[in-house]
């Protein structure tokens, strides 16, 4: 009876110190509030978080062993604003937003669109490109819809995407029964291999993926991608935009356009 | 896409980017989980009721947790705990402090389970040339449970190996992690990919729990200890 008890009062011991740990972590790093920006300068880095299968935006070039595409270069452009150097923390998708608001990171540069639901945990930069995304099937497949909605008769989790995407939320939306998966890569192997039947993907990131032999069947204009920092940091995110629009001013984001897609 | 590279450059190049950071983790959280685990273990035998308590209720919890959400909550949950190390390295102390503390419950079973297993008449006689509890147990008992301990440690040593994997989820370059760079720079090589981490991971579990373990447990056999 009495170990019952001690048994119960260790997990409740371990559980009020997580929320112990969770609500006065904030005050172990001191009292006075030292602006991120100020932080980031002091250190001399900024950790920009991305997932690195995502090309042309973002890939790890196992060549030359680093970063490349299209948000790498941006986000280039935001360190030399802060002079300070990048530090890449790469990981899930889905993983990143989270990774943010708990200040593992400081900046995301994954393609990530705008949309309500994340403005509501983070802040977004202004967008600085807008892609299409494509609903894709096998080659020879002879899958047709003429709206999204229309993906929701075919079978259960014969749809596949990205967690933590927008297209997952498109989904949702659309009352979709689909499967989803960490990476675009297991993915489209997924659909290749007759897992899934339909794949919802960006459109720029199936140039990688050319050698499957996939065909769009449907295109849905998407929400335009931004960069991403705290609510709570917007001296980082002044400098963020300020980096940016300085890059529509001169003409160095049509060069990157150019560059990447 | 460049040229597809052939397999075996694939493997030293897993090899030589993801594995000194898998091993790091694997060695760390192991040291971690080693003396947490003896002291539990110590606890559990010789601390009476009281302690004992304490000793088995981090296990049932600990053992009950996935390690990933472990792993989640050093980094994500409560990001401040490592407030004094550089921000860099705080997921990889997340990951040490999530294998550690897990691989502390399951070590704690295992020393528990080697002490026990040292004949009680042994501690009996060491009192009885006048040691001390503690005196007998340091050179009597702790020599012969661990060495009865290595055959189930390097079982140890094969779990978290394996569950070092999972820093991939928060960032950390390990071998499953640099394995999906790979693949996404090639996607056609996706499967073969994964056959050589497989492959990885197998060497470097198989050849240790067989040279360790099972030899071990030989050598234990010839000297009468232990049941094998």
């Amino acid at each position: 009876m009495r170990k019952g008890i001690t048994a119960i009062v260790i997990i409740v011991c371990v559980v009020a110190g997580f929320a112990a740990g969770w609500l006065f972590s904030p005050f172990l790093t001191g009292v006075t509030r030292v602006s991120l920006v100020d932080q980031i300068k002091a250190r001399g880095y900024i950790i920009v978080g991305t997932s690195s299968d995502w090309p042309p935006f973002e890939i790890f070039n196992t060549t030359t062993q680093e970063f490349e595409g299209f948000d790498i270069d941006i986000s280039e452009l935001v360190a030399a604003e802060l002079n300070v150097t990048i530090q890449w923390s790469d990981m899930d998708f889905d993983s990143l937003v989270g990774a943010c608001t708990a200040g593992t990171i400081d900046m995301i540069a994954a393609a990530i669109m705008v949309t309500p639901k994340r403005a509501e945990e983070l802040a977004h930069s202004v967008p600085y490109i807008r892609v299409n995304e494509l609903i894709i099937v096998r080659g020879d497949s002879s899958i047709t819809i003429t709206k999204l909605e229309d993906l929701a008769a075919l079978p259960a989790k014969s749809v596949g995407c990205q967690s933590g995407t927008t297209q997952e939320e498109e989904l949702t939306d659309a009352n979709v029964d689909y499967a989803s998966y960490v990476s675009a890569l297991s993915m489209l192997t997924d659909l290749d291999a007759g897992g899934i039947d339909v794949a919802f993907i960006d459109e720029p990131v199936l140039g990688q993926y050319t050698a499957y032999g996939f065909k769009s069947i449907f295109i849905v204009p998407a929400e335009p991608t931004a960069l991403w920092c705290k609510w709570e940091e917007p001296e980082l995110m002044a400098a963020i935009n300020k980096a940016l629009l300085e890059a529509f001013k001169d003409g160095t984001m049509d060069t990157l356009i150019a560059k990447w897609f | 896409m460049v040229e597809t590279p052939d397999l075996p450059s694939i493997f030293f190049y897993i090899l030589v980017n993801g594995l000194p950071t898998t091993l790091l983790l694997t060695a760390l959280g192991l040291l971690g989980g080693f003396v947490l685990g003896l002291s539990l273990a110590i606890m559990r035998v010789y601390g009476g009721k009281d302690l004992g308590w304490i000793s088995s209720g981090y296990e049932k919890v600990l053992r009950g947790i996935p390690l990933l959400v472990l792993i989640y909550i050093f980094i994500f949950g409560i990001p401040g705990i490592f407030w004094f190390i550089d921000p860099l390295t705080r997921p990889l102390f997340g990951v040490i402090l999530a294998l550690g503390l897990r691989s502390g419950a399951y070590q704690s079973q295992l020393f528990r389970g080697a002490i026990l297993s040292v004949d009680p008449g042994q501690m009996i006689a060491a009192r009885a040339l006048g040691m001390s509890q503690f005196q007998a147990f340091r050179h009597i008992v702790l020599p012969q449970a661990l060495r009865l301990a290595i055959p189930s440690w390097s079982n140890e040593y094969a779990v978290v190996i394996k569950d070092s994997s999972y820093a991939y989820a928060v960032g950390i370059i390990e071998t499953l992690k640099v394995a999906f760079r790979v693949s996404a720079n090639y996607p056609l090589l996706w499967a073969p990919t994964m056959g050589v981490v497989a492959i990885i991971y197998f060497i470097f579990t198989y050849p240790i729990t067989r040279m360790i373990g099972e030899r071990q447990t030989k050598k234990l056999k010839k000297l009468g200890m232990g049941g094998g």
